[in-house]
């Protein structure tokens, strides 16, 4: 009864998902054996960040919200792994699960202006709750192993988060953080394709068409920037298992808005994207540091690079790079 | 079968409806009018995007104002816009299940009935591609195969045919010609071409100015003098 286009088309929509999963697991697998420890822990943060791009990546890919308050999301996440890793003695995965999870809530409140605002209004609330955020956070600090509800040591040296049993070393880390952004990669992706998917791309199309349609907007709305939290928070927790704890200074609301534009960057449309803006984020200024140039200076590099997209690459570098394969291969048929 | 009864409309102190009573039964209505009649009006608050200031309106006995606007998706009701709107990066096949994601479908399993609307529309063979290569044509084939969907009880056509050849007109109109039988869905048909409507829709009612101008047999409304005078310009 399915059409035989059909059929081919969800084949290869199954092949184009492990394709996905493999090369970033293969990713997890080979850097360690080439990269040196200082190149491992940046490329760590990088993949960590790739999460939390990925959500950015869903929330303006899939329903064009603009939502600057992701990178505390990741501050949330981060929070709630060390205070359960420290608190409580959870396994680490329990920490991520419950970091992504509180985050996901986070996200899902902050989501609530959206089903009311759009574009820069959207994007002004949740860069006011990025502030306030940042406010809260620099007065009260990452748990670090001491007592009460706020986690802090006082007077003696600070707890560090342990990491999984599996994955006590730089390299082991790094394949373990790899693993967790092929599952969180492969969560999105089938949002993508299927029910949700397509209910997002209705409302894209327009509310009135979506509830034409029978889509529950505020549902749909609401799942997606629950999902895009859970992304951040795992990303946090990530993090906070990478370094061990977590500061309060690097989660300015500004980093949510370089989150956001090199997510742009990077190509909000595909998987491919979340990577090259992780690796834009954390691995483009260790690069200039490690060439000897001021790390700031990647500002100017992203700056001219997000004028590059807007302008010749809409859909981002990996949208740019995806489109030049496939002039390739398709001359390359003929 | 449709009953709207002193069914009025206002935005503001503009009334677009006023104290309309119709009844349409049969099973491919028109609706027509001049511009600014009512029309699209009416349509919107058939499918729940106006509000009524007061009247009721029930469809196969259900009074409809009560739900809102999904609600009324899976009690069978189905819209068009003016504008077709076909998700661009979402295939063919992707943007009629799309509308079946939502809406009662436990006759038929989804890919069955996704493949019955295509079928009937004739887009089986561009199930796979996506909505942004499609011509006009296709595009408004997909609006009709995507209401097609998820058990239809009344579908609302809000010129579907706008912007299509003379070939193409033909081909829409057998598809919509079609729908009751095929599909038993009862038709609402807007359109400024009179030949369609005149060509398949066997009851018509006539608005100007928000208020029922004729109601009846197609052939007759189109023959009265005062449609006629106040629609076709005779």
């Amino acid at each position: 009864m399915t059409p035989d286009s059909i059929r081919r088309e969800r084949r290869a929509a199954r092949l184009a998902l492990l394709r996905m999963v493999f090369v970033v697991l293969a990713l997890g697998a080979l850097v360690p054996w080439l990269a040196n420890a200082y190149w491992i822990k940046t490329l760590t943060s990088s993949l960590a960040l790739a999460i939390a791009a990925a959500g950015v990546a869903l929330l303006y890919g899939q329903l064009g919200l603009v939502s600057l308050c992701q990178y505390s999301l990741l501050g949330v996440g981060g929070w709630v792994a060390l205070r359960v890793g420290h608190g409580l003695h959870w396994p680490f995965e329990a920490c991520v699960v419950a970091g992504g999870l509180s985050a996901g809530v986070v996200g899902m409140l902050a989501g609530l202006p959206a089903l009311r605002m759009k574009g820069l209004y959207l994007a002004l609330v949740t860069l006011m709750l990025a502030g306030g955020f940042q406010v809260v956070i620099s007065a009260t600090g990452f748990p670090d192993g001491g007592a009460g509800f706020l986690g802090r040591i006082s007077g003696s040296e600070r707890l560090m988060l342990p990491r999984p049993a599996l994955a006590q070393g730089e390299g082991a880390y790094f394949a373990y953080v790899a693993a967790w952004l092929a599952a969180m990669l492969a969560l999105l992706e089938l949002h993508r394709r299927t029910r949700a998917g397509r209910s997002w791309a209705l409302i894209r199309r327009g509310e009135a068409v979506a509830e034409g349609a029978g889509v529950n907007v505020l549902l749909y709305q609401t799942w997606a920037f629950g999902l895009a939290g859970v992304c951040a928070g795992v990303a946090g927790a990530l993090l906070s298992g990478a370094v061990g704890q977590l500061d309060g200074r690097a989660f300015a609301a500004s980093e949510s808005v370089m989150l956001f534009a090199l997510s742009l960057i990077g190509g909000a449309y595909y998987w491919a994207g979340a990577l090259v803006a992780g690796l834009l984020l954390r691995a483009v200024p260790s690069l200039l540091v490690d060439l000897g140039v001021n790390g700031y200076l990647a500002m100017v590099f992203f700056g001219a690079a997000l004028l590059h997209a807007l302008i010749t690459a809409p859909r981002g570098l990996a949208g740019q790079w995806l489109a030049a394969f496939q002039r390739r291969a398709a001359k390359g048929r003929a | 079968m449709i009953e709207i009864r002193g069914l009025t409309v206002a935005f503001g102190a503009v009334v677009a409806i006023d104290a309309l009573d119709a009844v349409l039964h049969a099973p491919v209505c028109g609706l027509i009018g001049p511009n600014g009649a009512g029309k699209t009006t009416l349509v919107n608050l058939l499918s729940g995007f106006v509000q009524a200031k007061a009247g009721e309106v029930r469809v196969d006995e259900t009074a409809l104002l009560g739900m809102n606007t999904a609600r009324r998706a899976r009690f069978g009701l189905r819209r068009s816009f003016q504008t077709e709107q076909v998700v661009e990066d979402l295939s063919v096949w992707d943007n009629v299940q799309s509308m079946l994601d939502h809406v009662p479908n436990r006759h038929r399993p989804a890919d069955a009935q996704v493949h019955r609307a295509l079928e009937h529309a004739g887009l089986l063979d561009c199930a796979a591609v996506p909505g942004a290569e499609l011509d006009l044509f296709r595009r408004r084939m997909v609006e009709v195969a995507k209401a097609l969907v998820g058990e239809p009880r009344l579908i609302l056509f809000d010129e579907p045919g706008a912007g299509l050849d003379e070939r193409e007109s033909r081909v829409l109109r057998d598809a919509i010609a079609a729908i009751p039988d095929a599909f038993g869905a009862q038709v609402l048909l807007i359109d400024h071409d009179v030949d369609l409507i005149a060509a398949i829709c066997t009851q018509t009612l006539v608005l100007d100015f928000g208020r029922r101008l004729a109601l009846g047999d197609t052939r007759a409304v189109l023959d009265d003098p005062v449609v006629r005078r106040a629609y076709l310009g005779a």
